[in-house]
């Protein structure tokens, strides 16, 4: 505590020679922190006018609440995994739809060696990819958009040439109808009868991965690499490290995703995990990551996703179409990160 | 010395520029003759750089009135001032690298023969551009990355020249170049002289002004100090009108160096880039490294802390064989490197003060795998006062400080790290005076404190005055070793050049 | 006295700079030789017909990367053009639906532009949005089905288009390569193409050189969005139909073959020509993958592990050139002396 009292010592000393950090208090620091959830709260009172009005109905019910969070809850394991990646100053991980969908279909036909055989064979899988983005990305410098499309292609045509064009069913492969009952249950599964099972993983990645961003050598020294990829080196950072990793963390929430969605749809097809790469890009960008690196966070990201949630289940409850909703939402998106870009540009910060 | 005064050719009327906060230049007056060289010089943040962009048309909203000849015109795009045949050489290079080196030329002005490009024209033309810079044998068709450095920056003044412009306005053209260009620069800028174009030469190289300029300007705070002929000033006047008080000599040597070995270095190798090159620095000494840009001097810099790999030899540390796979692993074993590109290889200028302070030591603020940022603020602020970092402010983004500041805060991030050796590359270059004597200090303080301080710069003063000892390379091979006693400016200028020794 | 030319070195250079060509050749002549009923008129033709949208939206998507920016949202132009152009046909015409359709392509690539250039929001994000918005605009404005014509005067339109004027050249082909030759020549030899490039290279030299970079990138989107709906609105009157999916696959075709042509994501580099061949290229490819009997999977595979390839090759030339800048050449053949002794 000794160091904030030197630091606040500091700050008087130097009065307002310049107008932008000394308003920079820590009240606009919990707000510009919060600012994401600020405007998950207008969506909530946007929800809350609609229903007192008589425009829809149950929305603010428990019930309701648990449906948008357990909605959005696989899009929160992958996008809080993909952080990384662009909080790493690479953009995004374009190879997590056919990621998710590789790690799915060898878990349904490993299941015939039994449960825990089919998840290793699937964390193993899940890994391969990471490794391999993390070395073309992390010590090769290859452009990660277009390196991890390739390989999101690669590992299509590979799910496509090893099970040509069939749809594998965990039922009908499984050794045990305990291996069968216990996949099915990864996304099925209910605490109370309320709390599905994906809700869970994405509060404790949330935790662990946050933790992990923010408390951590590995974190501090992301966040250096991603604001500056040179200086980070030259400061006696393993950025080849530090880079890889990211994308193994993604690769593996990725696999997580996978399994989940593979357990919902009692099926092991090429397409499961298809759209995920640019729905978590959309949550993350959401939650006031900006691609350039280095800023934002897991908790930040989260409300992106439940800003999403938010905004699709209100939008049913309105009984706007499926197709309308995306087009409003690639607005609601570029409204949301213009607004983030500028107010960045005015604190004296850098582009978006 | 103004012979040749044909009249003004650009002048500047009560012109002052406002940023968020600060007005950068305050009510300048400011005016330059055609066929003369009028240096600008200032320290960093003085308002020298605001005044060119301002020339430059890089701002729409500068206040004041601006006049080529007697005409009064409005800077307010480059287009603008181009028009206006003014013509600016960058600090920085900027070219763009995978086009050609016509195109970047040539660059808006590509002549055309109808509504094609006019290709024979245009490779006369690019021609005639580098032959005023003696880089004539370059082929007008290959890219800019295929060429070095050295050659960019002339093919920029080249650029700049290819325009026939009437007022060139240059800022640190020398930087970048070794000592032959530079002397092959002047010849160029006397030429220019004699055909009536008026220079506005930026530098911080005092010497270099004594020898080209005319008049010079000097600016502090963003005000005008005064204009003065070149023969009627000496260089401690202008220090003095630079900095706004009476400097002492600051160049002062106290050596602390111990008789106990730190570091030897034997036969040390990375094929291209330097040869077997041997030596050995002691405890608490400032060992100097002197040499034209190209010696070899970072390249053996960034193998001594495993940045780049080694062909061959040894090192010693402590008499212990050290051999770094990367930075961080030299960090360990107590080597650290300052490197000389402060904006691109030194810091994170979107993150903070703090956090590119702390950069170095993350490994050694982690607990139980815990990573304890504030255990790091102690020290941190013991750093940024013993700097005189300003403003004080840890919360602050590097990239909005100003140079000398910026450069404190990178030695600050090594200075942290404590190491045994610290490899400092150009510490001062480009920062202010009052900058450049804090570093000064606080290299003299780290080798009091028995750390070993290798010095490499191309600031001969400060090398001389510092080092207990200098090496000499050349063209990748240590050629000499000089004690303190035996070095002064001129004999490791003309050792550097490969003259003087026997 | 710096820079001896390198034989050795500028062929090397030359082969990079080249390789789509020789890529080309090699895919070419194997197919030509192994591949059955590859060999013919028939098949070439075809080949030609069906590289024609994929080539036609790779000309704005060639400048976009030139400039240094991504345009994600070309698929879903390509769709949304062609269902404009066919859905409104009813209404006005061929004559009316054509033009609106075009136009509106460039009135999307204009919004991308001004996000990009004037809110200064990243390319990535703004054509991502917009392929959201727009994927769900087409699916609301369909209802979800496909629109296909089947009037008699549509098909003569359509018969028209496939026509085989010479061997291997029809009228959408023609149209197609005009357009190619047209926007390589502009990108090559006119002063507003070089400024593309210029931009792209270095956008603060650019601006300084008084090129208005702002408007330079609004162009680039705006033709990213024309040509993507040309490519699309004639590919949709060629087969009478718009699906509303038909766009989906070619973002990947099109991003695969500048990449494979030489033109870097950077900016600054590359150029349509050689964007086409690598377009010819990937069809060659594919069109034989299908012959030896082999399906859309392999078809697949190989363009993902040829994309991976190009990828990681630049990347590792890069990687390696990197470890040998600023090497002294005097210093290397002082080595070469000492190794000979």
């Amino acid at each position: 505590m000794e160091g904030t009292e030197v630091l606040e010592k500091k700050q008087q000393n130097s009065p307002g020679d310049d107008i932008r950090t000394t308003n920079y208090n820590i009240l606009g620091k919990i707000f510009h922190g919060a600012g994401i959830y600020a405007v998950a709260a207008l969506f909530l009172v946007a929800g809350i006018i609609l229903q007192a009005l008589g425009v829809i109905n149950n929305f603010l019910t428990a019930q309701n609440m648990l449906n948008i969070v357990d909605a959005v809850s696989m899009l929160g394991i992958v996008a809080v995994g993909m952080a990384f990646v662009t909080y790493s100053g690479h953009y995004a991980d374009m190879s997590v739809p056919t990621t998710m969908a590789l790690t799915g279909i060898i878990a349904v036909q490993m299941l015939q060696y039994g449960f825990f055989p089919a998840i290793a064979a699937a964390v193993a899988a899940g890994l391969l990819i990471g490794l391999i983005n993390a070395v073309a990305i992390g010590k090769f410098k290859a452009n990660p958009i277009i390196w991890t499309l390739a390989v999101n292609y690669v590992t299509l045509g590979v799910i496509r040439l090893v099970w040509v064009n069939k749809q594998i069913y965990p039922d009908m492969i499984a050794k045990s109808q305990w291996a069968s009952d216990v996949f099915d249950n990864i996304y099925r599964f209910r605490f109370f009868n309320k709390i599905g099972l994906p809700v869970v993983y994405m509060i404790i990645l949330v935790i662990l991965l946050n933790f992990i961003m923010k408390k951590t050598k590995f974190g501090q020294q992301l966040k250096i690499t991603g604001a500056a990829r040179k200086a980070s080196e030259f400061s006696g950072v393993n950025v080849e490290r530090v880079i890889g990793l990211s994308f193994v963390i993604c690769a593996l929430t990725a696999t997580l995703g996978g399994l989940t969605v593979t357990s919902l749809s009692r099926v092991g097809a090429y397409y499961n995990g298809a759209g995920y790469d640019f729905k978590a890009v959309t949550a993350i960008v959401i939650g006031g990551m900006t691609l350039a690196g280095g800023r934002g966070s897991i908790i930040g990201v989260l409300g992106g996703v439940l800003i999403i949630g938010l905004m699709n289940n209100i939008m049913t409850l309105l009984g706007v179409g499926t197709f309308s909703q995306d087009m409003i939402r690639g607005i609601i998106f570029i409204v949301v990160v213009g607004i983030n870009a500028k107010s960045l540009r005015t604190l004296g910060r850098d582009d978006a | 010395m103004n012979s040749n005064d044909i009249g003004i050719a650009l002048s500047m009327q009560g012109v002052s520029k406002r940023f968020p906060g600060t007005l950068a230049v305050d009510n300048v007056d400011f005016d330059v003759r055609a066929g003369e060289v009028h240096a600008l010089i200032g320290e960093n943040g003085a308002g020298k750089s605001t005044l060119m962009k301002i020339i430059a048309g890089s701002f729409n909203d500068y206040t004041g009135k601006i006049f080529i000849g007697s005409r009064e015109t409005e800077l307010h795009s480059p287009v603008h001032s181009k028009k206006n045949g003014i013509e600016m050489i960058y600090q920085e290079l900027s070219l763009a690298l995978p086009l050609s080196i016509s195109e970047n030329v040539l660059v808006g002005r590509l002549p055309k023969k109808g509504i094609f490009l006019d290709k024979e024209k245009i490779y006369k033309e690019t021609k005639r551009c580098l032959k005023m810079v003696g880089m004539e044998h370059l082929d007008p068709d290959i890219e800019i990355e295929e060429i070095s450095q050295h050659e960019s920056q002339l093919v920029e003044i080249g650029k700049a020249l290819g325009n026939n412009p009437c007022i060139l306005v240059m800022d640190e053209p020398t930087s970048a170049l070794s000592r032959e260009e530079v002397e092959r620069l002047f010849e160029i800028i006397r030429s220019l002289k004699k055909r009536g174009l008026a220079i506005i030469y930026i530098s911080h190289h005092l010497p270099e002004i004594f020898e080209i300029a005319d008049r010079v300007t000097v600016m502090r705070d963003g005000k005008k100090i005064d204009t003065r002929d070149i023969g009627s000033v000496t260089s401690e006047e202008l220090v003095q009108m630079m900095v706004g008080q009476t400097v002492k000599d600051f160049y002062h040597h106290e050596s602390h160096a111990q008789s106990e070995q730190r570091l030897r270095v034997e036969n040390l190798s990375r094929y291209g880039f330097f040869h077997n090159v041997s030596f050995e620095a002691y405890k608490g000494e400032v060992l100097g490294i002197c040499g034209l840009s190209g010696a070899g001097r970072s390249e053996l810099a960034r193998v001594l802390v495993g940045l780049d790999d080694r062909n061959g030899g040894r090192v010693f540390l402590d008499d212990k064989e050290i051999k770094p796979k990367n930075m961080a692993h030299a960090l360990k074993e107590g080597i650290a490197y300052l490197t000389e590109n402060r904006k691109t290889e030194g810091l994170a200028l979107r993150l903070n003060v703090k956090e590119n302070i702390l950069a170095g030591i993350i490994p050694e603020l982690v607990y139980r795998g815990v990573y304890h940022e504030a255990d790091g603020f102690p020290k941190m602020n013991e750093l940024i006062d013993e700097l005189s970092i300003y403003p004080p402010d840890p919360e602050r983004i590097v990239g909005n400080l100003s140079g000398g500041n910026q450069q404190k805060v990178l030695l600050a991030k090594w200075m942290a790290c404590d190491p045994k050796v610290l490899i400092l590359d150009e510490p001062t270059r480009g920062v202010d005076i009052g900058a450049k004597m804090t570093i000064h200090e606080s290299i003299e303080q780290l080798a009091k404190n028995g750390s070993t301080i290798i010095l490499i710069s191309s600031d001969l003063p400060e090398l001389v005055s510092l080092s207990n000892r200098v090496l000499i390379m050349r063209q990748g091979h240590l050629i000499h070793e000089m004690e303190h006693s035996g070095c002064s400016e001129e004999s490791v200028l003309l050792a550097a050049n490969g003259e003087g020794i026997c | 006295m710096l820079n001896k030319p390198n034989s050795k070195k500028s062929l090397l250079v030359a082969i990079d700079r080249n390789r789509i060509f020789i890529l080309f050749t090699i895919v070419f002549l194997f197919m030509a030789l192994f591949a059955p009923r590859f060999f013919n008129v028939f098949n070439l033709t075809t080949i030609m017909r069906t590289s024609a949208m994929n080539a036609t939206v790779a000309i704005g998507f060639t400048v976009i990367l030139i400039i240094g920016q991504l345009d994600l949202s070309i698929g879903t132009i390509i769709t949304f053009t062609a269902i404009i152009g066919l859905g409104l046909k009813e209404y006005i015409g061929f004559g009316g639906s054509i033009p609106v359709a075009i136009i509106a392509g460039g009135l999307i690539g204009l919004i991308n532009g001004l996000l990009v250039a004037k809110a200064k929001i990243n390319s990535f994000i703004v054509t991502l949005g917009m392929m959201t918005a727009l994927q769900g605009a087409i699916y609301t404005f369909t209802g979800g089905n496909s629109v296909s014509l089947s009037t008699p005067d549509a098909f003569a339109v359509s018969d028209w288009l496939a026509l085989m004027i010479f061997p291997l050249v029809t009228p959408r082909v023609i149209i197609t390569l005009v357009l190619i030759a047209a926007s390589a020549i502009f990108m090559k030899r006119t002063r507003i193409g070089r400024n593309f490039y210029m931009v792209g290279g270095n956008r603060q030299t650019a601006w300084l050189a008084g090129i208005d970079t702002d408007k330079y990138t609004i162009a680039a989107f705006i033709m990213s969005g024309v040509t993507a709906g040309i490519g699309g609105v004639l590919f949709a009157m060629e087969s009478a139909a718009a699906t509303l999916n038909m766009g989906n696959s070619s973002l990947m075709y099109v991003i695969s073959a500048a990449i494979i042509g030489g033109t870097a994501m950077s900016g600054g580099k590359g150029g349509i020509f050689k964007t086409f061949v690598a377009i010819l290229m990937l069809d060659v490819l594919y069109n034989g993958i299908i012959l030896f009997g082999l399906g859309n999977e392999v078809k697949i595979f190989i363009a993902g592990i040829i994309l991976a390839s190009v990828v990681l090759y630049e990347a590792y030339v890069s990687y390696k050139h990197e470890k040998v800048i600023g090497q002294r050449p005097e210093l290397m053949k002082e080595l070469e002396v000492q190794n000979q002794a």
